[in-house]
């Protein structure tokens, strides 16, 4: 059984289907990739898995670590050990990023991390995102670039250490050297701690950086096509529209 | 000096919002004559009315003053609890505490007396430093705007006054404390602060009542003047507790030549809450922050009039603040900047910030500009917001329930100007409150959530 199961899932959004029948399998320790043109429905089944009030499951399942989740509040579906890098991170003015953090590390806890616990896991995060300590104390995504956000999000990411994490298209806007930091970021991850990850993305270029197990094409809200690494190349090689084509004329 | 013309229509004839302006009550008058024309304005005026047009309407005429006494604070009464319960256990320079109608408590650091420093209440200034006590009383304080500025003037007891003479610097905050324990008082709260030449201090005013039912009343005047150099750091906790109190006071602050003040009311409620705050910069290269924080909740009415004052230049300015409401709560505020003619090279901004956290609770918000110089800048911003559910959803992800994410929002709004208290006791005490009413106004905001 896979940590995270989910099933046969619908999602709407203002009266519209955007998943139309979603099933998909991930444990810690693996990598996926979720590929899929603008539309597909990607963002929908990040912000879904997170429990996003604004999408309404109408059928399925997500199952975590045995327990369905289905309609759980999105804070414990966090606490359970589920994480979503988002797309475009929103700022929290007045709250500094390591303040943000001792917090969310505290709603994971019965007792507060100790001071001295916290500044050795900040130590060790900020360095494997390359940023420097004053980075910390600035408030969470006020002003931050595009590359600043994400490296906060995998800030995040490395200290709340999820079983599984869904990586919603952080690659986006970012050049090829913040790019390469959080790629590394991502994987040094699940080498050290098992994470498993589900990367979302509408380009091939991260994938570079963390090589995937497995890979999932999404289409007009259904899985496609899977396979391994090799359907990246196919993919980067051939373009949406011809396994568009092929898939289409399939069914 | 070419005087320049005032466009017609920025004047606001159909307001009752004006900036003092000008020379106050005092002026010669000793205190007596004051008392005694101050009672003919209270015998033959209304209880006030503030209506700003098309906005709202602040309205103190459901007080009943008649029932209302200036009775002193039982006898041996000492240090009121909820002093003790609210105030922070932390160094002073000195603290005067004022129960209903009379001081029950004056201390002051005795290295700081020898240096002169005078804290005790105005009655024991008028008595033991006269020349100086009507030298600067109601120098610029109105005595005759309405009932109960004129009740104030013609009725006050006890008192605070605070001299920190020419060049003393003193690190720890005077504390002033105001505080009404039971309902059926009328407290006319009299404040009267000079800071000599090149002096340095910080000082701290408490408002406080017990939670009790009925109705009370603190009429306020409160009047600092800085001399030259001077720098002052003025902060006000107010809290007037769950009952019925009405807060009808007028505070105005003068800044000399060179001077410093960094002033910051942080009102965080009472029944019907009505201030007028000025902020004055009167002399050369006066200068001055005044920031300022609300909070209100359940049927709470605040009305603040903050302005922003300059008289001469070069002289600058910088007006920020931000409030909050709950339940069915109303906010109001109106921050006035007035560049008076030859306040030439006077540069300030107002922004004022609100955040509205309940489908019936209201904040208006409105800032106007008065200015008759040609050389200066003055401008003026503002937001009104609701709480942002794409950030309370990112926090929820993160693991922190509702509850605590929408806490962190609050908390994160109101922080820039929290921090800038720069003192540790103080800034928690403002941050406790702020969470108690976030923690009490909780289904509120969630009911807000869900209907949107």
């Amino acid at each position: 059984m896979a940590d995270l199961e989910i099933r046969d899932l619908h999602v709407r959004i203002e009266e519209r289907e955007i998943l139309k029948g979603v099933d998909l399998d991930i444990s810690r320790g693996e990598v996926h990739a979720l590929m899929g043109p603008n539309g597909s429905g990607k963002s929908t089944l990040a912000n879904t898995l997170l429990g996003h009030p604004s999408y309404e499951i109408t059928e399925g399942t997500i199952v975590f670590k045995g327990e369905d989740i289905t309609e759980a509040e999105p804070h414990e579906r966090a606490k359970a050990g589920l994480f979503l890098a988002f797309q475009y991170p929103v700022s929290i003015p007045g709250v500094s990023v390591a303040n943000f953090l001792r917090m969310a590390i505290n709603a994971k806890r019965d007792e507060p991390i100790q001071v001295k616990e916290f500044r050795n896991q900040l130590q060790h995060a900020i360095e494997l995102l390359d940023v420097d300590r004053a980075f910390t104390s600035r408030h969470l995504n006020d002003g931050f670039s595009g590359g600043e956000k994400k490296r906060a999000e995998i800030l995040q990411m490395a200290m709340l250490a999820p079983d599984v994490a869904i990586l919603d298209e952080t690659d986006s806007g970012l050049d090829i050297d913040a790019l390469r930091t959080v790629a590394e970021g991502v994987q040094k991850l699940h080498e050290e701690q098992g994470l498993g990850a589900l990367i979302i993305t509408h380009y091939q270029r991260i994938l570079h950086y963390i090589k995937p197990q497995f890979v999932h094409i999404l289409m007009d809200g259904r899985i496609v096509l899977q396979g391994g690494v090799e359907l990246v190349e196919r993919l980067e090689r051939e373009g949406y529209d011809q396994i568009r084509q092929e898939v289409g004329a399939r069914a | 000096m070419p005087e320049v013309q005032v466009k017609p229509g920025r004047h606001r004839e159909a307001s009752l919002y004006h900036a003092l302006a000008g020379a106050g009550a005092g002026n010669g008058r000793t205190l007596d004559q004051l008392r005694e024309a101050a009672l003919k304005t209270y015998e033959t005026s209304e209880l006030p009315v503030w209506r700003r047009s098309g906005f709202w309407t602040t309205s103190l005429q459901s007080l009943d003053l008649e029932a209302l006494s200036t009775q002193p604070a039982a006898a041996g009464a000492g240090i009121p609890d909820i002093v003790t319960r609210t105030l922070p256990d932390r160094p002073h320079a000195g603290r005067i505490v004022q129960s209903a109608g009379e001081v029950v408590h004056v201390e002051l650091d005795s290295e700081l007396a020898e240096r002169g420093v005078i804290l005790c209440s105005l009655q024991e200034a008028f008595q033991d430093h006269r020349e100086l006590a009507e030298r600067w009383y109601s120098k610029r304080l109105t005595i005759d705007r309405n009932k109960l500025e004129a009740a104030n003037a013609a009725f006050w007891t006890g008192g605070a006054f605070l001299h920190v003479p020419k060049g003393v610097v003193v690190e720890d905050p005077f504390e002033i404390v105001y505080t009404i324990e039971s309902p059926g008082v009328a407290q006319y709260a009299r404040t009267l602060v000079v800071g000599g030449e090149s002096s340095e201090f910080k000082l701290h005013e408490y408002d406080l009542a017990e939670d009790f039912s009925g109705q009370a009343l603190h009429a306020g005047a409160f009047e600092l003047y800085l001399q030259d150099g001077a720098r002052c750091r003025l902060a006000q906790v107010q809290d007037w507790g769950a009952g019925e109190v009405y807060d009808a006071s007028t505070r105005f602050v003068g800044v000399g030549r060179d001077a410093y003040c960094h002033w910051l009311p942080a009102l965080l409620g009472g029944h019907l809450v009505r201030q007028h705050l000025e902020l004055a910069v009167s002399e050369p290269g006066g200068d001055m922050a005044f920031r300022g924080l609300f909070f209100t909740e359940e049927h709470e009415h605040l009305d603040v009039f903050a302005v922003d004052l300059h008289e001469t230049g070069p002289s600058g300015g910088d007006v920020h603040w931000r409030g909050a409401a709950t339940g069915e709560s109303r906010a109001s505020f109106e921050g006035l900047i007035q560049i008076d003619p030859g306040a030439q090279q006077t540069h300030t901004y107002l922004q004022i910030h609100s955040m509205m956290l309940s489908p019936k609770a209201r904040v208006d918000a409105i800032p106007s500009v008065l200015v008759s110089a040609d050389d200066v800048s003055a401008s003026h911003g503002g937001t009104v917001g609701e709480l942002d559910e794409a950030a309370i959803f990112y926090m929820q992800s993160r693991g922190l329930d509702r509850p605590s994410a929408v806490r962190v929002i609050v908390e994160g709004f109101f922080e820039p100007l929290i921090a800038e208290l720069a003192d540790e006791p103080l800034e928690e005490i403002v941050r406790e409150k702020i969470a108690g009413k976030l923690a009490a106004a909780r289904h509120d905001i969630e009911a807000y959530a869900t209907s949107r």
